[in-house]
């Protein structure tokens, strides 16, 4: 239980991918993202490789990476099973679809990885700025998406002592009542856990308006970075 | 000073504080005390703003709580009893500049108090550590650097003892004695457990949503403290 927490979460690492600036790989993650459900056949394979390479230039422990995602394995044949059920003659299709999702998944787990809550949000409100035109905070853009990520260890631990509780008292997860009383049970926590968050922000002065203290600076490897995707994109393209 | 007069509160229906009045004079250490729902974390959060009184009001230094709460809540720090929820951001010095930034202090200045607070509190070790990785204890104290950095006047510790085992229940209430004596921080203890009460100058006792007593620990009688259901 207590490794699954590892998901989504900051770990200190001296690592080229850890001293990037967080608005390089926001914005890498976002266009990596779009490129792959734009490519397919042996352009994955490339693709692959490129995202092996950078768990490798973040110093993951790729052992612990494989158990981390276990969460996801589960909604991944979920996908497969459908395909299977409801569309067989589309199945390659169907796996070319989850390989991408996952691809996304360990893109994510490398920004998440390598980019502490804060410099998110700094990158965040950096790159928000221009939706201040439409009346938006870029600051609570920022704060929602760290908040989000900070809680899901919290999460993880709150199910687990829901879990517990229905357990000690003989309840069974193969009865659908049981999984509704663990659902609400589990909801409810975690709106009393955002809600306490809540009080503890207002607490601490919690400013909308207020900026980022950490400055962001573009360096040369991240001039570099953003040329080697740019060659990826291109050499996927042409090919 | 915070100065609590004729305070009404209620959830709902339920009226939770009967019209409170008390006093929390600076470099005072006051513990409230009562039995589980009598309205002591109510009350708490009615002292620096996170709650606004239905009847009455609370003043901080001569600011109100319902009207100029930013105020109030700068001179009030607030260390909630679900210190995992208090913490904002998942590395540790980064969730102590938090208020710093709210604050709107500059970059260097919140670099130098963050390193300041954690080293006063012997936790620059927990610096770049993720709080999701951290004990208990650890947690409560990287709480309390969070507030502690944003130099408040008094700070309200909701029962900072319940979630901790008995070392670092010793730990933590020396800590906040510290807080009282060495930097004349005016404390607010919350707590149902009396060994708390150690070091507390004055005890606020609620018993159903009212004060039932409010002076010196020496005061308090055994016979009030039976009444609040606190011992048999």
């Amino acid at each position: 239980m207590i490794k699954q927490l590892n998901f989504g979460q900051y770990r200190h690492k001296n690592s080229l991918i850890h001293l990037l600036d967080p608005r390089v790989k926001i914005l890498s993650v976002l266009f990596l993202s779009i490129l792959i459900f734009t490519i397919s056949g042996y352009e994955i394979l490339i693709f692959t490789i490129f995202v092996i390479i950078l768990l490798i230039l973040s110093k993951i422990d790729l052992m612990n990476l494989v158990f981390n995602l276990k969460v996801f394995y589960s909604f991944m044949l979920f996908m497969l099973i459908m395909y299977l059920l409801f569309a067989r003659n589309q199945i390659q299709d169907g796996l070319l679809v989850i390989w991408r999702f996952f691809m996304v998944i360990l893109l994510s787990y490398v920004l998440t990885y390598s980019t502490t809550l804060s410099m998110l949000i700094a990158a965040v409100e950096k790159l928000a700025i221009p939706l201040s035109l439409f009346g938006v905070k870029p600051r609570n853009i920022g704060v929602l998406i760290s908040a989000t990520i900070r809680f899901i260890p919290v999460m993880f631990v709150n199910a687990s002592r829901a879990k517990d509780a229905i357990n000690s008292r003989l309840g069974s997860f193969k009865e659908v009542k049981t999984v509704k009383i663990f659902m609400v049970l589990l909801l409810e926590r975690m709106l009393k856990s955002a809600s306490n968050l809540a009080d503890a922000m207002y607490s601490r002065l919690y400013n909308e308006d207020a900026k980022s203290s950490l400055a962001l600076s573009m360096g040369k490897y991240d001039y570099i970075s953003v040329t080697s995707i740019l060659i990826l994109a291109l050499i996927l393209i042409i090919y | 000073m915070i100065e609590v007069n004729n305070v009404s509160f209620k959830y709902e229906d339920e009226i939770v504080l009967k019209n409170i009045s008390l006093k929390i004079k600076e470099g005072s250490f006051t513990a409230v005390i009562g039995s589980n729902g009598c309205g002591k974390t109510t009350l708490a959060k009615h002292l620096n703003g996170i709650l606004t009184p239905a009847k009455g009001d609370v003043i901080v230094d001569g600011f109100s709580t319902k009207h100029s709460s930013f105020e109030t809540r700068k001179r009030v720090g607030f260390v909630f009893q679900n210190f995992e929820d208090q913490l904002v951001y998942s590395i540790a010095d980064e969730d102590v500049a938090f208020g710093l930034e709210n604050l709107g202090i500059g970059a260097d200045e919140i670099k130098r108090t963050v390193n300041e607070t954690l080293r006063s509190l012997k936790i620059e070790n927990l610096q770049k550590r993720n709080v999701n990785t951290i004990s208990q204890g650890q947690k409560q104290l990287v709480a309390l650097a969070g507030v502690l950095a944003m130099n408040p006047k008094y700070i309200v510790f909701d029962e900072p003892t319940t979630m901790l085992d008995v070392k670092n229940k010793k730990n933590i209430l020396k800590m906040i004695y510290d807080l009282n004596k060495k930097n004349n921080i005016a404390i607010v203890l919350v707590t149902n457990v009396l060994d708390d009460l150690k070091y507390a100058d004055r005890i606020v006792l609620m018993k159903e949503g009212r004060v039932i007593f409010n002076d010196k620990k020496l005061a308090l009688k055994k016979r009030l403290l039976q009444e609040a259901g606190l011992i048999d």
